[in-house]
Order: structure tokens, then sequence, then C-alpha cells
């Protein structure tokens, strides 16, 4: 099977690139890249062609499929060119940066009949689907509230200088992590988020102008509430990337879920610092070659366009509620 | 020879029991519980007095300080009795169920001179102090975003006074209030709340909260308290506040020295649990002396009455987001009841 990735503007471009690798019948046929430098790089690095224009890519190297780690407010172009040429896709969350985006960008998929798949990697964690399972068989009883954190590192201005630049990235940190535990939160408790509350503001770093903070307090349709903390507050000496915790209150139990606590703690002089070497499985190759299965088998895929949207709709609401400093509603279908 | 009753021989009065029964320059002279036997039960080990009231207690016995250690409901009548009586007073805190009682009786102790500390006792968990200190220090840059988590299974008190959320305020007033005057005492004065709860579902012996709180100072901080563990799950306590150039992390569950399981036996009851800190003098010691000190040199105690206010006026700011499901602005004033 023939794919391509479009842009390395997002680092996780990296990490797909390598799962495509290890994946066998799977060729990285080119990469696109509008910046020329990184472009050339990255086709050197991964032994593979370059493009700068990723429609003549699309074009003259007809990939079957098409990972998408531009910025988040190129995404839509990069998906309606994919869809409309019957690539299918796998695009880096946050689906868009409007909810018009996102809605004209699945509309596309579906007129063109092309797989769409957001990438939430979170999905495929062992711990994650454990925990899914154990609230579903009720172990917990009813769930009334749950509590999350997805805290991470700023992204580096210098390397990565989308995820500061808000007409490109459409917000900080609370656009670049609610997305991700609003999925888990909505996949787990099979219920819609209804309303949205949120304390957002730049309160960390102060080489940047975007949110690199918030506190986000949402109610689902079921009843339950939550909590959830996107900030980069982590330090840049902190032994990790950042984390995804989920506490689960219910009325026979807890559940406390670190899904990144697999970690070696390493203490070296070399280093200078302690680090936390992860050492459980690979989230990015689950999600990459599940997506290569969705389409070799021309299978619906595990995450779909509309998981994208409605956790974008509840990072778009936290900044309302932040600008009114009151709660903001989502209409949910029925 | 300092002098102290203790009113309440709950799972409170027992700590400050121990506490003061290790100062050797006080003595404690009565205990003070309806409950006959638990008030005997405490007075014993003490050679004390016990007492069915606290009246009773003055009439008896010539002390120096009263110390309340009542479900909250009680604190009011008792502190204008014994500031009537001109002794000293120690409180547990909540203050108050509400910011009218908690003004009166400020006033009251005001007007008669006598000493009035609320037991905040977070402020004396030498990890809490040496926390402010580094936030201080500057180590951690700008404090930005801070988390605190204060969780237990639900607490069985007197007539399950706890069970009654209109007495107790549940987790909100009577547990995080911890949390609320320590962030205070940090980060200065809150200017908006928002939480949601379980208070108002309509269920029993379980309450849940997360707060947002929002610091004229900018700080945004999420305080989770929880009555929601099941019996038997250790004592949570948790502190963490992220700033421009760093980040610390207090966790109760990560600095326990030791840990030991033991067999449940069949029918065993968890009263009231607090965190247990093995150290040479614990908290609820370090704080019980800061106060007898400043009765002794007659200075004043390093919590105002005015701070135990104020940690109520949070609290009743969260509850009244829980109700109204809207932020509730504190400077502004909109806490009321």
């Amino acid at each position: 099977m023939k794919v391509a990735i479009i842009s390395f503007a997002h680092m996780h471009a990296n990490s797909y690139a390598r799962c495509l690798g290890k994946i066998e019948g799977v060729e990285l046929v080119s990469i696109a890249d509008e910046d020329v430098k990184r472009g050339e790089k990255k086709a050197r690095e991964f032994r593979t062609k370059y493009y700068q224009d990723y429609q003549e890519m699309l074009k003259k190297e007809s990939p079957e499929a098409v990972i998408i780690t531009s910025a988040n407010a190129k995404h839509k172009d990069i998906a309606l060119s994919c869809a409309n040429s019957g690539k299918h896709i796998l695009c880096e969350k946050p689906i868009a940066t409007t909810l018009e985006d996102a809605k004209a960008m699945l509309s596309a998929c579906l007129e063109n009949e092309v797989i769409y798949q957001q990438a939430f990697p979170l999905r495929y964690s062992p711990p994650v689907n454990i925990i899914k399972k154990q609230v579903e068989q009720g172990t917990i009883g009813k769930v009334l509230a749950i509590k999350g954190t997805n805290h991470g590192v700023m992204p580096d201005p210098q390397e990565h200088p989308f995820f500061t630049d808000k007409s490109l990235s459409g917000g900080g940190a609370v656009m670049d992590h609610t997305v991700h535990v609003v999925d888990l939160m909505r996949w787990i408790t099979g219920s819609e988020v209804r309303e949205v509350y949120a304390e957002v503001d730049q309160l960390l770093h102060d080489n940047i102008d975007i949110d690199d903070c918030g506190i986000l307090s949402l109610e689902f349709e079921n009843e339950v509430f939550a909590t959830l903390d996107p900030s980069w507050s982590r330090p840049k000496s902190f032994p990790t990337w950042g984390d995804l915790k989920l506490d689960f209150i219910g009325d026979k139990g807890v559940i406390f879920m670190d899904a990144f606590a697999q970690n070696i703690s390493l203490y070296s002089d070399l280093d200078g610092r302690v680090f936390w070497n992860f050492w459980g499985d690979d989230l990015d190759l689950l999600m990459v070659r599940d997506f290569i299965d969705t389409v070799a088998n021309k299978a619906n895929p595990k995450v779909t366009g509309f998981d994208g949207l409605k956790a974008l709709e509840v990072a778009l609401a936290a900044y309302k509620s932040a600008e009114k400093g009151e709660s903001v509603k989502i209409k949910n279908q029925r | 020879m300092l002098k102290v009753g203790i009113l309440g021989a709950g799972t409170m009065g027992k700590t400050h029991a121990v506490s003061y029964n290790s100062l050797p320059e006080v003595e404690i002279r009565g205990i003070v519980d309806r409950d006959e036997g638990a008030g005997q039960d405490l007075a014993g080990q003490y050679k004390a007095h016990s007492y069915k009231s606290i009246e009773e207690l003055l009439e008896k016995e010539e002390v120096d300080i009263i110390d309340i250690c009542l479900p909250t409901p009680f604190h009011k009548e008792n502190v204008f009795k014994a500031a009537q009586a001109s002794k000293d007073i120690l409180c547990e805190k909540p203050i108050a169920r509400n910011l009218k009682d908690a003004q009166e009786m400020v006033k009251r102790c005001a007007e008669k001179k006598v000493k009035f500390m609320i037991a905040q006792v977070l402020r004396f968990f030498p990890e809490y102090i040496a926390a402010k200190e580094i936030i201080s220090s500057g180590k951690i840059g700008k404090p930005a975003v801070v988390r605190t988590s204060r969780g237990a299974s639900f607490p069985l008190g007197a007539d399950d006074w706890y069970g009654d959320k209109d007495l107790s305020g549940g987790v909100i007033l009577d547990m995080i209030i911890h949390d609320f005057d320590f962030l205070r005492w940090c980060f200065g004065e809150v200017k908006r709340v928002y939480t949601k709860s379980l208070l108002n579902k309509g269920l029993e012996r379980i309450d849940y909260a997360l707060v947002t709180l929002r610091f004229s100072s900018g700080v945004i901080a999420h305080v989770e308290g929880s009555w929601a563990y099941p019996q038997g799950t250790p004592f949570r306590q948790r502190l963490e506040v992220a700033g421009t150039k760093g980040l610390l992390e207090v966790d109760l569950g990560k600095s326990s020295p030791y840990t030991m399981y033991l067999k449940q036996e069949e029918g065993a009851k968890a009263g009231v649990v607090i965190p247990e800190v093995p150290l040479s003098e614990d908290p609820y010691t370090r704080e019980i002396k800061h106060f007898v000190e400043c009765v002794k040199s007659d200075t004043l105690p390093s919590i105002l009455p005015e701070d135990g206010v104020r940690a109520v006026e949070i609290a009743l700011a969260a509850l009244e987001s829980v109700k109204t499901g809207r932020a509730v602005e504190v400077e502004k004033g909109e806490v009321k009841s």
C-alpha cells in the first residue's frame, strides 16, 4: 500500500513515518511539505521522495492513503484535495480550527467515499481499553464524575512554530490538549458534552502570544460532570513530556488511571536530570497499523471525523466560555 | 500551667487531646460530650473530668482555653459561651456554616478580647509550609496553575451529621476548606469560583466536588474534594503548583514512609479518616503548641479569625456555584449566605 505524509509541521509526523516503516506491505511513497528545507531533510531521513506541492504529489504518486500532519488550520484544504482525489485520510488532531472547516472535510470524505480517521492514539492504549471495559461492565457502578488531565511541555516555538501561532493552530494549550481527553470521556461514557465552563489564560510562558493553560468544567448529557486540565504546565525539566490521567468516580467505586505510568525512572549523570522512559505500548504504531488495516479492508474507521468534530466543539466552547465568563451550552443531536 | 477544656470526644477531640497531653505546660481539665461514655473514656485517659455541657465545665473547672471539636452547627453557641466566660478559643474548621454566624463569632471574640483561632491545620503540615517557602523563593517562577486533591471515604460522625449536607456543607465546606485556606495563604484573595459537585444529585453517603478558583493575582487553581472513595481507600492529599520556571508536587501517597495492610475484621467501621504524618511532632501538635504559646505570651495567633471567615466565603461561593450552575464572583460580594 502506498502511503504519503503531508507536512511535518506537527512533530507527530516523525513518529507516524517511523510507524509506517514498521508495517509490512506499506510504503511511505513520498513526503510533501511546503517548507523545502524541512521536507527535503525528512525525505532523506525516511528515504522517500519529496514534493513541495502536495497537489502535485497526490497526482504523480497516487498514494492510496495520506497522513495529514500540517498546521491545524491547513487540515481542511489538504483533506479536501485528498478526498476529492479519492485518497483515504488519517488526520492529526484537532480535526480543524473551526466547525465549518471540520464539516466541510467530513462532507468531502462522505461524497468521495474515502475513509477519514481522526488520529486519537489514546483510543489504542491498553490501560484505557481496560478501564473502558470496567466502566461498561459497571464495576464501579454508575459513573458520577470524571477528573482528567492532559498536561504537557509547551511545544518549542522555534522547532514547531505553528502551535503558538493562533492563525495556524486555532488556539494554544486548550486547543492542543482538550480534544484527547474529551474524546476519551465521550468514548468511555458514551455520552456527549452539553455544557462547558472554562478559565483560560496565558500565565506560564512569556515568549508566546497564545493561551498556555486552563481548566475546563464539563457536563455530559448523562449528568456526569468532569474537569480537565490541558495546560502546557510541565517545565522543560519535567521527567517526561506530560501526562494523561483520568479519575472515574462511580457510586460503587473509583478508578485512578495514569495512561503513561509504565515508565522506567532513569537517573543518569550523563543527563544531569531525571527521565521517565516509557516502556508501554507504542500507541502511534497501534493506531497507524489499524488505519492501514481499515483502508485495506475498506472498513469503518475506529475513530471517525464526527469524533474529531465533537472534541473540537468542546475546545471551541471552552474559548467562548472563557471570553464570556460564563458556561456555554452545546447542542447535540438526539 | 495552662488548663484546657475540650468540647467533643470524637476524632478531632481525641487528636487534640493527644497533642495537649504532650505539652508539659498544659493540663487537660475537662472533656465535654453529650455522650457520657465517650466523654468519660477520653477524660479517663488524661485524668480529666467529663461533663455533659460547656456550662457544667465552666462552672466546675478553671480553664484558660476552650477547644471546640464539635460538628460545625455547634460552633457558634459554644464560641459565644466560651467568649462570654473570657476563655481563649481554638475552634475546628470550618468556622461556621454561614457567613453571618462566622462574622458574629469573630466580632464577639474581639469584643470579649479573647483569642480566637480556627484550626486550619494544613498551615502546620511541614510539606505545605515547605511548598509555600519554595513558591516564595521563586524556584518555580511565578505560580500559574495549581492543583490540589483531598479525598477519603465518607466520614462517619455523631448522628451521621456529615451525611446531612445542610449541616455539614458536604465535602466542599468541611473538607476542601483546608485547601481553600492554604491556597489563599499562598496566592491571596479569590476572585471567581466555579464548581461541579454531587451535592444536589440526591445521593446518600457520597460527595465529590471539582472546584475551579480564579485568584485576583491571575492564578488558576483546581481543587478536588472526595468523600467518594470506598472504605479502606488510603487518604489522598496532593498539591501541585506549576509556575513559569518549574513545578512542585506534594503527594501524601508518594511520601508515606511505610505502608501497612491488615485483614479487615467483619463489621469494622471507619470513623473520620485524617491523614497520618509520622513526624517527631505531628501537625496537630504543632498547631496546638502554637496556640498555647500565643495564649501564654499573649500574642496574636498566625491564623487570624478573618482567615477562617474568608475560607468559608470561598466554600460558600463554591456551594452557590453548584446550586446556580454559574461562576460566582467572590470579590463582588455575590456570596451572601
